[in-house]
């Protein structure tokens, strides 16, 4: 079991946290309501409908005013659903804020939900300060749970692996980690073929590539 | 609102609307071409990103009940962002049959009727084989695969001249490599007088007379502005315009064409009832596995796109091509959750099991694409007044599937290699529950046949019902074709045109369109 943080340099208070509690239990029809919406949110890239309004109200105010805290659990998400992946990096947790993605308005909803199972599986206000088997548990439970908190973690998976992967945020870095180098540099053109390709080529059927 | 009146208008500037533009304006038609997406201008607008506000902003996806289309909206329409490869259809795409017994092509048309146009479009996109000290690694591990099975690949052939091997075909090429239309049919239209206009949508199309008295032929002088498309512009203050033509070419893709045509069916009267229907998806099935240890690499990250190498072996005896296929990292992790099949380390989409592999993506993984002969029986039609796309899966349908994938896994497991699982998902990162087909070759829709209770268009291509209105574009192909549609679009879009020429004089030559403004 890791340490149960709950310092003023967390940012999260424990008044804070019973607040937070009392929020969700409280809200528990606002945040069903909210949650059957994000069908419709994650529906695409291209959809139109955004009940932000329902969620804003939905998820603990805390997060809002401290986003180091709501960053540092996003941080910790994203390196359990990709070990490895750069803790510190400048792009890590960019898509849950990106407009274009739509995920922003229920990014705190979705931390505020990582800190409450952390907190009802494992005793630890803060599900950044779980280790990576918890936190691995705690995803799991997310994604067990009912239909659309399900939707929210597959989503929030979805998203960064393909941030992370596809270098979305980074054109010129890539993911170094799958030695994915991004936009293309010059290169030999030996470099991307074999120098014997005779070894290589199979009976062809046609004259010009064409089949007649 | 404007009123613009014009000789011919082209809705589209794809494959199926590029060859008219040329061809008619070159002849001295006045030609006018509207496009709903944005103008390109390339190579200058393209980039190397999988940043997907950019890959959004010119590809589109239409997703149905077991199937979605995937198009490019923007000037010069898929050109512009497929894999090059262009390959033209095997004859016996064009014998296939109904269940019925029933030819899905025309009588008249077949490989020989199309091979002039091919030759043309081949010639005008500098259309090359693929020498085999350019082939990349994928295609070379591919091919050896298949080489040490005794089965025969063919080296492909593409539109391109000086490939770099960037690997970004396709996001669009910024070396101008890549001989899309814009390096060619489009440039050549304005010169020839055509003119161009991105951003204006076609909303829908009215006859402005009895159009079945109107003269299907002959001096077009002579024939009257019978054809009102509505138009709204997609950029700005979305202002609403009127284009009233002579002759309609309806070009704007499967997906662009047969939505357009539904859009305006109170109108159009006479339209076939098998508008919507007859859509060929490509029968597209992927398979993925790891190469074994000591087998050559491949490279999912350089090299064109489409690596080189196309099979025609199973052709006659399996009714698919197979290819080999190199996803970049956006477009693998979007479509599906791969997995090490029996690796039982959970979770296995994501964390420690899925980053490993992730890390051998790269290199050791090996996916194989297979195009097939599927019937035509996926349909788009109004529901609520949107579209809707619609695919049955019935009995031949999941047969294919699972005979195609069985050959795919096949060959990768008689070279040693460990397949992989691939879980296909929706946009929301979700699995997909049933069996599902995603392609960017879909045709139909519109397809051409002898009588209007068989199809859309005649064999030149022109609506049943409306003299002087033709689809020219992937709408009007009957079948799937197992392999690219793009060349056969084309070609058959010069034989649309040829046919247009063959029928009708122009008015006038050198003459722009005129601008009428109207009190509405």
């Amino acid at each position: 079991m890791h340490g149960h943080g709950k310092s003023e340099s967390d940012g999260v208070s424990s008044r804070k946290i019973g607040d937070r509690r009392r929020q969700i239990t409280g809200a528990a029809v606002t945040r069903r309501a909210a949650l059957r919406q994000l069908g419709v949110l994650l529906a695409g890239i291209g959809a139109a409908c955004t009940p932000a309004r329902i969620l804003l109200k939905a998820y603990p105010q805390e997060f809002e005013e401290n986003p180091e805290a709501a960053d540092r659990a996003l941080r910790a998400f994203v390196g359990t659903v990709i070990p490895g992946a750069p803790m510190d990096g400048p792009n890590l947790v960019r898509v849950y804020h990106a407009p274009f993605f739509r995920f922003a308005p229920y990014a705190f909803y979705f931390v505020a939900d990582l800190y409450q199972r952390a907190a009802n599986m494992f005793g630890v206000e803060r599900f950044d300060a779980l280790g990576v088997t918890e936190r691995t548990r705690v995803i799991e439970a997310g994604l067990d749970a009912d239909s659309t908190t399900r939707k929210l973690y597959t989503g929030a998976i979805f998203l960064a692996q393909i941030s992370f992967y596809a270098g979305v945020f980074d054109d010129d870095s890539g993911c170094p980690l799958i030695d994915f180098e991004g936009r293309y540099r010059l290169r030999p053109l030996a470099e991307l073929r074999y120098p014997n390709p005779g070894e290589y080529l199979a009976g062809e059927r046609t004259l010009d590539g064409n089949f007649s | 609102m404007r009123t613009t009146k014009t000789d011919v208008l082209i809705v589209g500037s794809g494959f199926g609307a590029a060859a008219p533009a040329l061809r008619l304006s070159r002849a001295g038609f006045q030609v006018m071409m509207i496009e709903k997406g944005p103008n390109i201008d390339a190579p200058g607008d393209f980039r190397q990103t999988q940043d997907p506000r950019y890959l959004l902003r010119y590809l589109k996806s239409f997703a149905g009940d077991n199937v979605s289309l995937t198009y490019a909206e923007a000037l010069g329409g898929g050109s512009g962002f497929y894999e090059m490869v262009t390959l033209r259809a095997p004859s016996l795409v064009f014998e296939q049959v109904d269940k019925g017994g029933r030819r899905l092509w025309p009588s008249s048309i077949d490989r020989s009727t199309l091979d002039p146009y091919y030759d043309i479009a081949e010639e005008m996109l500098e259309v090359e084989q693929i020498r085999a000290d350019e082939v990349p690694k994928t295609g070379l591990a591919f091919s050896r695969m298949m080489k040490n099975l005794g089965l025969s690949c063919d080296r492909a052939r593409y539109s391109v001249k000086g490939c770099v091997g960037s690997g970004f075909c396709v996001t669009g090429c910024i070396y101008g490599a890549k001989r899309s239309l814009h390096m060619n049919y489009l440039p050549q239209s304005v010169t020839a007088g055509a003119t161009v206009r991105t951003d204006l949508e076609a909303i829908n199309i009215r006859t402005l007379c009895e159009v079945r008295r109107t003269a299907s032929g002959g001096n077009l002088g002579s024939v009257p502005f019978r054809y009102e498309i509505l138009c709204r512009s997609t950029t700005g203050s979305r202002e609403w315009s009127r284009i009233q033509a002579r002759l309609l070419v309806l070009a704007g893709g499967t997906v662009g064409t047969v939505g357009l045509l539904l859009r305006s069916r109170s109108h159009l009267h006479f339209l076939s009832r098998q508008l919507g229907k007859n859509i060929s998806f490509n029968g597209s099935v992927k398979a993925a596995g790891v190469l074994p240890e000591g087998f050559p690499e491949g490279d999912m990250f350089s090299g064109r796109s489409h690596p080189g190498m196309i099979s025609y072996h199973f052709l006659e005896s399996h009714g698919v091509t197979i290819a080999a296929g190199k996803p970049l990292p956006l477009q693998a992790v979007a479509a599906a959750r791969l997995k090490l099949d029996g690796d039982g380390r959970e979770p296995s989409y994501w964390g420690e099991a899925n980053v490993k592999l992730m890390k051998i993506y790269r290199r050791r993984v090996v996916v194989l694409m297979a195009l097939g002969l599927t019937p035509s029986t996926a349909e788009i039609g109004l529901r609520n007044g949107k579209p809707h796309l619609h695919l049955g899966l019935d009995a031949d349908v999941r047969d294919y599937y699972k005979r195609t994938k069985r050959l795919l896994d096949s060959i990768m497991e008689r070279n040693g290699c460990r397949l992989l699982d691939a879980t296909f998902i929706d946009m929301e990162g979700a699995p997909r529950r049933d069996l599902y087909f995603s392609t960017a070759h879909q045709v139909g829709a519109c397809r051409m046949a002898e009588s209007v209770d068989q199809g859309v268009v005649n064999v030149d291509g022109q609506v049943f019902g409306y003299p002087g209105m033709y689809v020219s574009d992937g709408a009007a192909i009957p079948s799937s074709l197992a392999v690219n549609s793009a060349l056969t679009i084309l070609a058959n879009a010069e034989r649309v045109a040829s046919a247009i020429r063959g029928r009708y004089m122009p008015a006038h030559s050198g003459a722009r369109p005129a601008v009428v403004t109207a009190s509405h």
